[in-house]
Order: structure tokens, then C-alpha cells, then sequence
């Protein structure tokens, strides 16, 4: 059974990036664009905007090399580049987290360059596990909130609590599908989960959670898909704007099986947590999450909920997508590559630019690979 | 030999095509290496075709074809299509049964392929969009030095102190030769000191691969007893060069032809 008709709906919203954004301003709904997945998207829900996730343009970046230097990560590059080619107009705030300098500047860039943007920085305790952190964290939603209630009047609790549900409930289904196409590679292909991934940040997340509850039914009326023999692979990193990547993989022979990227799974590896308030109670479950390479936790080694991910999925092979001079990233690799080795799980890693199609080089460095787990898997 | 069944591999590379057909015994019959130019898909046929009529078969002759290289989605004869990585692990392990790694320098990039006891591919490494640590590299500095390619190898080993090349990018080097050149060195120890300088960039990808002897060395850089001595000194252990490095790929391709023909 095909499910394209159950993926058209998403792969309709990110077909054009701005338009499901747009539209919605032009119905009169407020739009918040929000770079990372540590922002707190709840509390924007709550406040009536619709949050949409900032993940730059595809192609060259133009402007922002006049403004940044050329060891900025290409998705700083190409966030400001959308920014500054005028992208985004329909914003009514744009709000960044301290994840690392880079984006801190951007954010600076960004107030200085688009007039009558509002833009707000969220900061995140580095260090996550502790209950330090954890008050840090609920003064600074505190904050955030304030400064919404400015432009849009005061946030009951109740819609805090209600919007905590649907996230939650978002977070569940995502994590049944994710389970759904590791059981069934090929029902859906790697980038047909993408645009689903890609979708949730665009689209308001109540209609984004009824389409994938309308997948969910049908991947389960569908029933078992066979397996084909093709080796499984896991992709790991942050980013991935750009379909083409896990397009390419796939077109390499193998099936791209599950991810730990920011903009996949990562985003819905988590549980909701109890707190004397709402903010508190957000707080608590973004701090409790596996930390993204810009955050820390004292006992858990970046590396373990890898190959734990990877072994859950019965993956064979990890491919890194690293973005090219992304130094948070690139410090957590060295720790999580030692991890997969000492699980004998073979990996490869691509330094990318998110914003490009891959070059030739790559698809040659994946072939190969996949060639490579198809020898270990048929000695 | 008549009725035995004939297999061909193609590596089409990004500076020169290279054709092998071999027989169902393995045994290399004719080989061919011609220059890949604009057009991937006639270098490949024509290259099959001269490798053909050297082995004395008709150039449809073949059970299998195997592609691979840079352009071996292009190739029209290919029953399939398969990375250098493996195609480079297979011939370099049927030539030398012992090789635990493979060093492979072709014209646009180089690979550290390190092999389990088995022969697979365990790892590798390949280097960046960059000439620095290729052929092109010593094609760029033959030219500017007047020197023929194969010219290089001789006046490699004629060098008594090589000079230091610390530039890695092709183009930046080319200014430090002009600079020894107008320092008035010796061109052998100039020619010396480049061979030296790609054998220690390519050594980056070997330590990153963790490859360990004995080692086999591939594509038309091994050719170049320079650089072959350069970085058997950074390697400390001697490395097998086979008598046609450059139609390892191409062999090893013919072979997986062979292996999917028996197994199909």
C-alpha cells in the first residue's frame, strides 16, 4: 500500500517554505520564527502565535558573507541570508537561544539588519542536570513571558497547560511513527519522513499532529512490509534542511531507518515533567532531554543515547551529517564515533554544508559505504 | 580456452579511463588506459573496446561488466555500478593476498582503505574537494617544472636533500617552487621535496584510517617510485606496488563481475 497521499499534505507544506507561514499572517494569526529546538515553543503556542522554525534557505548564501566570516557554520550563514533577503516579513518576533556564539551573533545581526523585528535570545543553562539549572531556566521562561504578554496581552496558565498536552501528545505520535518506519523501512522512504519532520516546524501543531494520526492509521492498515535486504542506516547530527541528503543516502542502496537529528527524532525524544508551575514544568523537560551538542550534562556522555538509538533501531551503520565548522557539534563527534567503535557499529562522516545539494564526492564516500555494510552483513 | 566466459572492469577516473578483461580464471587478457576528456560514456566504450581487441575477444565478448570510478554511472556497457573503495579492495587483495590496507592516489583524489583478514572493506578515508595529495598535483608541478610525468619518478630518487614544501594547496606550492627555483635549487631535490610533501598529505588520510601493513599501493600516482619511497619512510614498512597500479580498480571491478556472474 502507498501512503504519498497520507505524506502529500506535508511535503505541500514544505514545498514552499514561507506560504503555510504567510497565509496564517494573513489571516491575522501573530508568527514567532524560532531558531532552536531549546526555545520555548509551548509558550509561544500558548501566547496564540504560530512558531515556525528558522532553518535558512536552500542555495547560496549572498548577503550574509558580506556580514559574517567564512568559518560560520552554513546554517548561520544561511538563517541570516533569509533574513536579509527580506524572507520573513510576516514575523511578529524572532526568538534565538544562546546555543553557541555564532547564532548569539546572529541574533545581534539580525535586530541591527531588519528593523521592526522584535528579537528575542532565550538563555539556556549550558549545564542541564541541575536544580540550579532548572530555576535559571523557569526565571528566564519567566521572562519570555513577560515580554510576550507585552505584545499580546496576558498568557493564562490554562493555555500553557493545554499547549503542554498537545506538544506532548505531538511528541508521542512522532515517536509511534518513528517506531511504525523502523519496523517497516520502505513503507515510507527516509526523505518522505523528513518532510513530515520539516512539516512540524512550519505547520500549527494540532494540524500537523492530525496528519500524522491520519499516517499512523494508515501505515497500520498497510500492514508489515517485507524487508529488502538493504543495509539500514541511522543518521546522525543536528541539522538537515535539505531532503537531498537523506534523498542521496537512500539513492546509495541503503534505508535510512532513524536519526537523531534537531530537526527528527531529538525533537520528540522526550517525556513531559511535573513542576510547581507550567514554565517550571517545561523547564524540567527540555533540561531533561539528551543534550544537543551546545548543552552539557555532567554523567551522560554524549555517544551513549546514540548507540542505544542506533541499536533500537537496528541500524547497521551511523552517517554523520556534520555541518561544516559547527565546533559544538564537531567536540561531541570525536566522544560519539569512540562510543559506536566500541559498540562495533560502523559510521561514516560527511562534513556538509546544509544548504547545498551534495557534491558528486559524497554520494561516492555513501555508495561506498553502503557497499562496506553490505560485505560485513553477507561475509 | 574457448568457451570460457570473459569478464570486463572499467574504472573511469577523472583524468584517465582504464579497461581490463579478464578470464574466469582471473588472468588478466588485455588492458587499456586512455585519457577520460570531455566524454565519460565514449572514454569508457573506447577504452573497452582497445582493452578487448588487446586480449583478442570481441568487444561484446563479456558476460559482465562492472563500472566503476567518478563517471561509472556513465558507462553504457555496465551490468552494475560500484565505488572505486571497493572495486580498488578487491583487485589490491588479489594481487597482494597479504594487503591489510590500500593506498590509492588517483588523479583527483586519493583513499586509506584499510581491510579486515578477510579482505573487506573495514575503513576508509577519502580526501576533500581539493587537488592537494593527487596526481593533479604532480601534473600541475611536472608542467611548471617542464619535466615529463614519468620523467618525475627518476629525478625523484635523484634527489639527495629534498627541499621543504609546507604549502598543502596545489596552487600556493606552485609559488613555493618558483621560489626554490629562484633560490637556484636543484631541480631533482625540488622534485624530491613535492613527492615527498603529496606522500605526507596523503599519510593525513592514512592515520585517520588507522591502516596498518602491509600495504598496497594503487593509481597512477604509485607509478611514482618518489612518492612511493616518501611514504614507505613515513609508513616504516615496505609497500607492494603492482606492475599496473593504475588498472587495480578496473581488475577489481573485472573480478566483481566475475563473482556476480557466478552468483547469479
Amino acid at each position: 500500500m502507498d501512503l504519498s497521499q497520507w505524506i502529500a499534505p506535508f511535503e505541500k507544506v514544505t514545498g514552499d517554505y514561507y506560504a503555510y507561514a504567510r497565509e496564517a499572517a494573513e489571516r491575522g494569526r501573530k508568527v514567532a520564527g524560532y531558531m532552536c529546538s531549546y526555545a520555548p515553543q509551548e509558550l509561544l503556542y500558548a501566547a496564540g502565535y504560530l512558531p515556525v522554525r528558522i532553518l535558512g534557505r536552500i542555495g547560496e548564501t549572498n548577503r550574509a558573507d558580506e556580514l559574517l566570516q567564512a568559518f560560520s557554520c552554513s546554517f548561520a550563514r544561511s538563517v541570516l541570508d533569509s533574513a536579509l533577503e527580506g524572507e520573513w516579513p510576516f514575523l511578529s518576533l524572532v526568538m534565538f537561544s544562546h546555543t553557541c556564539d555564532t547564532m548569539q551573533n546572529v541574533a545581534d545581526l539580525w535586530r541591527a539588519h531588519t528593523p521592526g523585528t522584535e528579537v528575542m535570545i532565550v538563555s539556556v543553562p549550558s549545564r542541564t542536570d541541575s536544580e540550579a539549572a532548572v530555576r535559571y531556566y523557569t526565571a528566564e521562561l519567566e521572562r519570555i513571558r513577560k515580554a510576550l504578554e507585552k505584545q499580546c496581552g496576558p498568557i493564562p496558565d490554562e493555555k500553557i497547560n493545554e499547549a503542554l498536552s498537545l506538544y506532548r501528545e505531538h511528541r508521542e505520535a512522532m515517536r509511534e511513527l518513528y517506531g511504525l518506519h523502523a519496523a517497516n523501512p520502505g513503507r515510507l522512504t527516509g526523505a518522505q519522513m523528513m518532510h513530515v519532520n520539516l512539516a512540524a516546524f512550519l505547520m500549527d501543531r494540532a494540524e500537523h499532529l492530525e496528519g500524522v494520526r491520519n499516517l499512523i492509521a494508515a501505515f497500520n492498515a498497510a500492514g508489515a512490509q517485507e524487508p529488502d535486504g538493504r543495509p539500514r542506516v541511522f543518521v546522525a547530527g543536528s541539522m538537515c534542511r535539505h531532503t537531498a541528503f537523506i534523498e542521496f543516502m537512500e539513492a546509495a542502496g541503503c534505508r535510512v531507518v532513524g536519526d537523531d537529528l534537531c530537526v527528527g527524532s531529538r525533537s520528540y525524544a522526550f517525556a513531559d515533567a511535573d513542576g510547581d508551575t507550567p514554565l517550571e514544568a517545561i523547564a524540567r523537560a527540555y533540561l531533561a532531554r539528551t543534550p544537543c551538542p551546545a548543552f552539557h550534562h555532567s554523567t551522560r556522555q554524549p555517544g551513549d543515547a546514540l548507540v542505544e538509538a542506533v541499536r533500537r533501531d537496528k541500524a547497521q551503520g551511523v552517517i554523520f551529517l556534520l555541518t561544516s565548522f559547527c565546533d559544538p557539534a564537531a567536540f561531541d563527534h570525536v566522544p560519539m564515533t569512540q562510543a559506536l567503535e566500541k559498540a562495533g557499529i560502523p559510521a561514516l562522516t560527511l562534513s556538509v554544508e546544509q544548504h547545498r545539494e551534495p557534491p558528486e564526492q559524497l554520494r561516492t564516500r555513501v555508495a561506498a559505504f553502503v557497499e562496506m555494510l553490505q560485505g560485513s552483513a553477507t561475509p | 580456452m574457448s568457451g570460457d566466459r570473459l569478464y570486463a572492469g572499467v574504472d573511469v577516473g577523472s583524468a584517465t579511463a582504464k579497461a581490463v578483461w579478464i578470464n574466469s580464471a582471473g588472468e588478466t587478457l588485455g588492458s587499456s588506459v586512455i585519457p577520460s576528456g570531455g566524454n565519460l560514456a565514449d572514454a569508457a566504450t573506447r577504452c573497452l573496446r582497445l582493452a578487448a581487441e588487446r586480449a583478442g575477444c570481441a568487444p561484446d565478448a563479456a558476460a559482465c561488466i562492472v563500472a566503476t570510478g567518478y563517471g561509472r554511472e556513465r558507462v553504457p556497457e555496465r551490468s552494475r555500478a560500484v565505488t572505486e573503495i571497493t572495486c580498488h579492495a578487491r583487485g589490491a587483495r588479489a594481487l597482494f593476498s597479504e594487503a591489510r590496507c590500500v593506498i590509492d592516489i588517483g588523479g583527483q583524489d586519493s583513499k586509506a582503505i584499510a581491510l579486515d583478514d578477510q579482505g573487506r572493506v573495514l575503513r576508509f578515508e577519502m580526501n576533500d574537494k581539493c587537488a592537494a595529495g593527487t596526481g593533479r598535483f604532480l601534473e600541475v608541478m611536472a608542467h611548471l617544472l617542464e619535466i615529463d610525468l614519468d620523467d618525475l619518478s627518476r629525478r625523484a630518487l635523484a634527489g639527495t636533500s629534498p627541499v621543504a614544501i609546507s604549502s598543502t594547496c596545489t596552487v600556493f606550492a606552485e609559488s613555493e617552487v618558483i621560489s626554490h627555483l629562484a633560490q637556484n635549487q636543484p631541480v631533482d631535490d625540488i622534485v624530491a621535496g613535492l613527492c615527498r610533501s603529496i606522500a605526507s598529505r596523503v599519510y593525513g588520510l592514512v592515520s585517520r584510517a588507522r591502516l596498518t601493513p602491509p600495504a598496497i599501493m594503487t593509481g597512477g600516482v604509485a607509478r611514482n617510485q618518489g612518492v612511493v619511497k616518501a611514504m614507505e619512510a613515513l609508513l616504516g614498512s615496505p609497500i607492494h606496488v603492482p606492475e599496473s597500479p593504475q588498472t587495480v580498480g578496473a581488475y577489481g571491478a573485472a573480478l566483481i563481475a566475475r563473482d556476480d556472474n557466478a552468483s547469479s
